[in-house]
């Protein structure tokens, strides 16, 4: 149980949704934009096993969060509820920018729960920081990709 | 927000699991309702004595050639039903959530404690062993052999349905015995899908047996002779009663009984941290734990009286803040954090207390009687938390296990005074300390006279590979369950003493 504010359950609910979520876009991009194919089902491979980290995780823990007292009262789940739909008229370019977006704003969410998690057992705040680092590497693949691609452009 | 689908869609009827099969008992059924929406979702049977019987008798059949299964094979079964566990973790999460009420993080909490005792037991190999010693005299050796014993009952409290029966029976049958099961009858269900697992796992008929009822099936259990032993979890008359009759028939017995656990909150606390493990502790799992907190103790160790009085304010009032926001409904909204009481006499029950409390002069500080609840639910078994001011040791709410999600704030001027206060109860089961310093918490690990100890811990339950301990009124035997402690208590220790000529 936690004082005022979210249950365990509903942060991990939050965060395999946001994981379903990133899979379902990148699928949605792969077929949108045969050039980023590869790039986007791998990604979407990724989101679906960060879903099953963060699942093993929460169930693995639960127990010792409830026992030891978990803190996530204060947060604001809303900054973190990026849109992740891919809109018809996105270019090549905008689907990098809008997919980099929620890489980027997904890391923050992860690394601000491992922050909060850190008096707990050591499998939950690393857990959140290994997803964080995976959103993040792909917020600088996507990046880099964008770069390759303006100095094509150029 | 929208519920967490139910795993219940329609009402079941509970059967026997004896000898690898589901049987139909010719007892009268009984509904079992889930607490918060108050609907039926079970009809559970009273199992007849002869029921008893013929789970106990296949029990009987099944122990010789199950001893004589190697422990690493033995252990295979155990490590398939903790993978059948695992991947059924949601269902019988929700199922617990159903038929007690808690709220899904303490029902998936309780779903991994009773998965940590399964892969606990799977060590079986080296747990069992026994040891040896050459030449205590010419030529002569000495060595312990652990040994089964047969056939175990075990009966379970309706607090939590999944995980207590597995504080022993995966020992017991991962050292070669088999078990009998009685779920509580207001909670049967988890067992039921409990064994349909292990039927699944592939255990040999026989080595693990459920039959539902209430008090004239653990009456049978205790009166049968081919049950060696009984494990027992529920109030404290009735562990007293089991102890005394196992006695009388020979039967080794763990009874772990009723609590009045206290806290003590001393003026080094680091109080918000303090606040949230009260929280966890007085109402997680809305007070019907063992392990509950009962009694927060304000120590005025080295104050003044003007030092003490706005000491103990603060503390009650970040007490009662933290209480009064607590979220309660339906634990399959997982937005919740309390569910109800298990069934509308429980809540009654509560509620004599509080009634008790008012009259005897304590201040009801916060009145969980006015019930407020996320999602519009029957207000049958709810009650929100509830906190006493004032409280004095002697008082019906300071002294009496209440079971429930209400909390009796105490004053105690020094740590002497609060470990008397302690000690002036009948109860051993739990106590903590929130404090920094470590002298104190020293002292009271060293004094206290409590089986479970907590130092800045508001819940001080074993893991599955330490004993589950108690004193005083709240256990009834020698050996404890979980670990070590369970194996020895389901095997004999023979010794052998050899020489050859």
């Amino acid at each position: 149980m936690t004082r005022p504010g979210f249950t365990a359950s509903t942060i991990i609910n939050f965060a395999e949704k946001l994981e379903e979520d990133a899979s379902r876009f990148y699928e949605q991009l792969a077929s949108a934009f045969p050039q980023g194919r590869e790039t986007f089902l791998a990604f979407a491979r990724e989101a679906k096993k960060s879903r099953a980290l963060i699942s093993r995780t929460y169930q693995e823990t639960i127990s010792d969060a409830i026992e030891t007292g978990f803190s996530f009262e204060d947060l604001d789940l809303n900054r973190y509820a990026a849109e992740a739909t891919v809109t018809g008229d996105w270019s090549y370019p905008d689907a990098l920018r809008a997919a980099m977006k929620l890489e980027q704003e997904a890391a923050r969410f992860y690394l601000e729960l491992a922050s909060r998690s850190q008096s707990l057992l050591a499998t939950i705040p690393r857990a959140f920081t290994r997803v964080a680092q995976a959103r993040r590497d792909r917020a600088q693949k996507l990046s880099s990709a964008l770069s390759a691609l303006k100095a094509s452009d150029t | 927000m929208p519920l967490l689908e139910e795993p219940i869609k329609e009402v079941l009827t509970l059967r026997n699991y004896i000898g690898g099969e589901w049987l139909e008992s010719q007892g009268e059924l009984t509904d079992v309702v889930n607490p918060a929406t108050c609907r039926v979702i079970a009809r559970v049977p009273a199992s007849t004595g002869e029921e008893v019987d013929k789970a106990v008798e296949a029990a009987k059949e099944a122990f010789p050639d199950w001893r004589r299964t190697p422990p690493l094979a033995r252990a295979r079964c155990i490590f398939r039903l903790k993978e059948l566990m695992e991947q059924r973790f949601e269902e019988l999460s929700r199922v617990q959530t159903m038929e007690h009420g808690k709220t899904i993080d303490e029902s998936r909490g309780e779903t991994r404690r009773g998965i940590e005792q399964v892969e606990v037991a799977t060590g079986i190999p080296s747990l069992m062993m026994g040891y040896n010693l050459e030449d205590i005299a010419s030529g002569i050796d000495e060595y312990v052999i652990r040994q089964p014993l047969g056939v175990f009952g075990i009966i379970a409290p309706f607090n939590f349905p999944f995980m207590v029966p597995l504080w022993y029976a995966p020992y017991a049958v991962a050292a070669g015995n088999c078990v009998v099961i009685k779920p509580s009858p207001h909670v049967p269900i988890s067992q039921a899908k409990l064994a349909e697992l292990v039927n699944e796992a592939g255990f040999p008929p026989g080595i693990w047996n459920v039959v539902h009822g209430a008090g004239p099936v653990a009456s049978h259990m205790l009166e049968h002779r081919d049950i060696t032993g009984i494990c027992f979890v529920g109030s404290t008359p009735v562990g007293r009663e089991i102890y005394k009759r196992c006695g009388e028939t020979g039967k080794r017995v763990i009874a772990q009984c009723g609590a009045k656990n206290f806290l003590l909150v001393m003026p080094d606390a680091d109080l918000p941290r303090t606040i949230a493990a009260c929280m966890t502790s007085f109402f997680g799992n809305t007070g019907q734990r063992c392990l509950s907190g009962a009694n927060l103790v304000i120590v005025g160790e080295g104050q003044n009286d003007q030092e003490y009085e706005a000491f103990y304010r603060k503390v009650v009032d970040a007490f009662v803040e933290a209480a009064s926001k607590i979220r309660v409904g339906y634990g399959l909204d997982d937005t919740v954090q309390m569910g109800p009481l298990q069934n509308k006499d429980r809540k009654e029950r509560v509620l004599g207390f509080i009634q008790k409390g008012v009259e005897e002069g304590a201040t009801l500080t916060l009145d969980g009687r006015n019930v407020k609840l996320v999602g519009d639910w029957p207000h049958t078994c709810f009650l929100n938390p509830t906190v006493f001011d004032d409280v004095a040791p002697d008082m019906t709410i300071g002294r009496e296990e209440i079971f429930g999600p209400v909390a009796s704030i105490m004053r105690a001027r020094s740590f002497d005074d609060a470990v008397e206060v302690i000690h002036g109860n009948p109860y051993g089961n739990s106590a903590a300390i929130f404090t920094s310093s470590g002298k104190w918490a020293r002292e009271f690990q060293y004094r206290v006279q409590c089986g479970n100890i907590g130092v800045n811990i508001g819940i001080a339950a074993p893991m599955a590979f330490f004993p589950f301990g108690g004193m005083k009124e709240s256990f009834f035997g020698t050996l404890h369950g979980q670990g070590q402690e369970a194996i020895r208590f389901f095997t004999d220790s023979k010794v052998v003493i050899q020489r050859w000529f």
